[in-house]
């Protein structure tokens, strides 16, 4: 079923432009060396946006934990209840989270600690989001 | 009248040290609504604006104070479910009534504004606007009175709910996900603390030790403390014991958050009556004085906050609160922490080391005597799980503990302070109160 | 074979917190008729019980809402319904392979002698 559309705004256009293409690409402080993820107006470290630039990243993490949605409160998902909802960190600097629905792994059927993948879902005609697949 | 935002009040640093009003502000009076699951739409006498203005009445009543004592009015203008929470917390575009329930003030959301013409208050000069939370706006109202922008303050939360459901329709019928929640929605997180914290618990149980539903003990005392407050949701509406049986067999929500995790949602006000500890002592009730008020904002660093961070929150507004009031851990008598998902109250205990618990014992403490009557009485009030989403219960049973009357639910254990809070661990505050000023 | 009704309780009976369409005596009907009915509710069982206790129904059932599978497989009926009024009655009920029908004047046929 259809996911909810997420709607880019003038800070994270250039995330999901990135998406649209199939890269993940995550801001990153040249100063502090910090990636950070969602987008923000400034570093989470410096506090400064004079450094910050985008950088694709390799896409590559492992499910920290997950929860299985029985009874959500979004109406465009209700018909997918249960499905998974996971904690993802990004290999590259573990303290970069994301959640996944992982795309494959049956509800209640999450391998804890396993790799994972990014991969890119169409959600609208034009709009992707990013999810992440276990690795076999 | 001020504006709160211009105001410098909060305590939301680190080394801040003690308080300068440890001591000398009071809270004087409680007052509460009835709690009802919803509003019928018909009886104006159990509207929003009407059960405000009965817990302010209680809460003077109580201190004996008459309306042209107070001089403060601190009244929470948000709804309790914000832009998610679709007809519940709107009553538009249903017609609205005769004045003064021509609009949405007074049905879902009442202000200072509304309640001073309401109940003819003649002589406020501190009414400010921006009122956050009770979490909060506790703080306010102590530093207010303590700095003489107010002496008799009345602090009013109303906890509206036109149905009984939260975050139905709203942003949460919406195909897009906008602003901030584009991050979460398009996954499934409809964003609230059920999801912030079930990721760290369930990290939790696995750094830790023991499984999910080792809370049922925590939130079945829960229900036990909540029968026992004679105002609350449960103990009104003949709702009976919850059992471990009950909560292991009820159905998830987020699994692993289970039904009985999660609060029930009501139609309800409370009013704390705060003043001076000079005018508390001439008052009716013995004062009950505020030690140190504490808040925190923390900003997460990523979709989702962490195990790590959550503990590194709390440990920090713990810390902040423990220097404020000047005490530590072994000080604290009675501990009323937010319970408003039975998954986030464990982070708290262990983070403030109320009876010595410290990080990863919070579950063997569930298990232990937590009884009310027993040696480590945690959450006396029954919080929200046991009263329903009022966020108060934790305010007026620390209250009600330090004055020696909190009925059946009276602890047996000393009780000369008391930690009280509805906060979550990213943000909110606490509040330190105590049966004598030093 | 006896058909089987499932009531919901909040939203969906008369005596639910809210009150719903489905009276009291409708049920009393109900079981007149020859149908197997009980509860699935979110309410605790021993909570249903004391429902059914102080309107004086003995029912067959009082089950959680997502243990609509138990039912199924204790009671054998020529049709399974649950009357619920929410999603998440809906979503157990089918996933149950009961059918929903939500509590208005659309379930009046189930009344009609068959």
């Amino acid at each position: 079923m259809p996911k909810v559309i997420p709607v880019p705004d003038a800070l994270s256009t250039p995330f999901w432009d990135a998406v649209n293409e199939k890269r993940l690409s995550l801001q990153y402080c040249t100063a502090c060396r910090k990636l950070q993820y969602p987008p923000q107006q400034s570093c989470q470290v410096c506090a400064s946006a004079a450094h910050l630039e985008w950088k694709d990243v390799n896409g590559r993490g492992h499910i920290a934990t997950y929860i299985v949605i029985e009874d959500g409160r979004l109406n465009r998902r209700m018909p997918d209840q249960p499905y998974n909802l996971a904690m993802v960190t990004l290999d590259e600097d573990p303290t970069v989270n994301f959640y996944s629905n992982l795309p494959g792994t049956p509800p209640y059927a999450v391998p804890v600690g396993a790799p994972v993948e990014v991969v890119f879902e169409e959600v609208a005609p034009g709009q992707l989001i990013h999810e992440w697949r276990v690795i076999p | 009248m001020a504006t709160q935002s211009q105001y410098s009040w909060r305590r939301d640093k680190d080394g801040l040290g003690v308080w300068e009003h440890r001591g000398k502000v009071a809270v004087a009076g409680v007052g509460h609504s009835p709690v009802d699951r919803r509003w019928d739409g018909v009886s104006m006498d159990q509207t929003l604006g009407a059960y405000t203005i009965l817990a302010c009445q209680r809460a003077m009543q109580e201190a004996g104070v008459t309306l042209d004592q107070v001089d403060g009015i601190i009244c929470c203008q948000s709804h309790i479910a914000g832009a998610s929470g679709g007809s519940a917390s709107q009553w538009a575009p249903r017609p609205y009534f005769a004045p003064p329930y021509d609009s949405e003030w007074g049905l879902t959301l009442i202000n200072a504004e509304w309640l001073i013409k309401q109940m003819q208050f003649p002589n406020i000069r501190y009414a400010p606007d921006n009122v956050p939370t009770i979490s909060e706006m506790v703080g306010l109202a102590a530093q207010a009175v303590g700095d003489g922008l107010c002496h008799t303050c009345l602090v009013i939360y109303p906890t509206g709910n036109l149905e009984g459901r939260y975050r139905r329709g709203g942003e949460n019928a919406d195909d897009y996900a906008r602003g901030a929640r584009q991050w979460t929605v398009p996954w499934g997180n409809h964003g609230g603390n059920d999801f912030i914290n079930i990721f760290p618990h369930n990290q939790y149980c696995l750094k830790y030790g023991g499984t999910h539903d080792d809370l049922a003990p925590f939130v079945v005392n829960q229900h036990r403390n909540g029968l026992l407050t004679p105002w609350g949701f449960n103990a009104t509406h003949d709702i009976p014991q919850l059992t471990i049986e009950d909560y292991v067999s009820s159905r998830y929500i987020l699994n692993p958050l289970r039904l009985w995790d999660c609060d029930r949602p009501v139609n309800a006000s409370a009013a704390y009556l705060f003043t001076t500890a000079e005018r508390a002592r001439d008052m009716q009730q013995p004062p009950v004085y505020v030690l140190n008020h504490a808040q925190h904002n923390f900003r997460q660093r990523t979709t989702q906050p962490d195990l790590d961070e959550i503990e590194m929150w709390t440990d920090r507004a713990a810390r902040r609160m423990y220097e404020g009031a000047g005490l530590g851990p072994q000080d604290v008598d009675i501990f009323n922490p937010y319970d408003g998902y039975a998954t986030m109250t464990q982070f708290f205990l262990e983070a403030f080391q109320w009876h010595g618990v410290k990080r990863g014992e919070a579950f063997a403490f569930y298990a232990g005597d937590i009884r009310v009557e027993g040696p480590h009485p945690f959450c006396s009030s029954g919080g929200n799980l046991g009263n329903g989403r009022t966020r108060t219960a934790m305010y007026t049973d620390s209250i009600e503990q330090l004055r020696g009357t909190a009925g059946a639910r009276q602890v047996t254990v000393r009780a000369e302070t008391a930690l009280a809070a509805f906060t979550t661990p990213s943000s909110g505050g606490w509040i330190m109160f105590g049966k004598h000023p030093s | 074979m006896a058909r089987l009704i499932s009531f919901d309780i909040d939203g969906t009976l008369e005596v639910g917190d809210p009150p719903g369409y489905i009276t009291m005596e409708m049920v009393r009907r109900a079981k007149e008729l020859g149908y197997i009915i009980g509860s699935c509710s979110d309410r605790t069982v021993s909570n249903q019980q004391r429902i059914w206790m102080a309107h004086d129904i003995s029912v067959a059932f009082t089950v959680l809402k997502h243990q609509l599978p138990l039912v199924k497989a204790e009671f054998s009926a020529e049709q399974y319904y649950h009357i619920g009024d929410t999603n998440i009655d809906q979503h157990y009920a089918e996933r149950a392979g009961f059918a929903f029908l939500y509590p208005d004047t659309s379930v009046d046929h189930l009344w009609f002698p068959h």
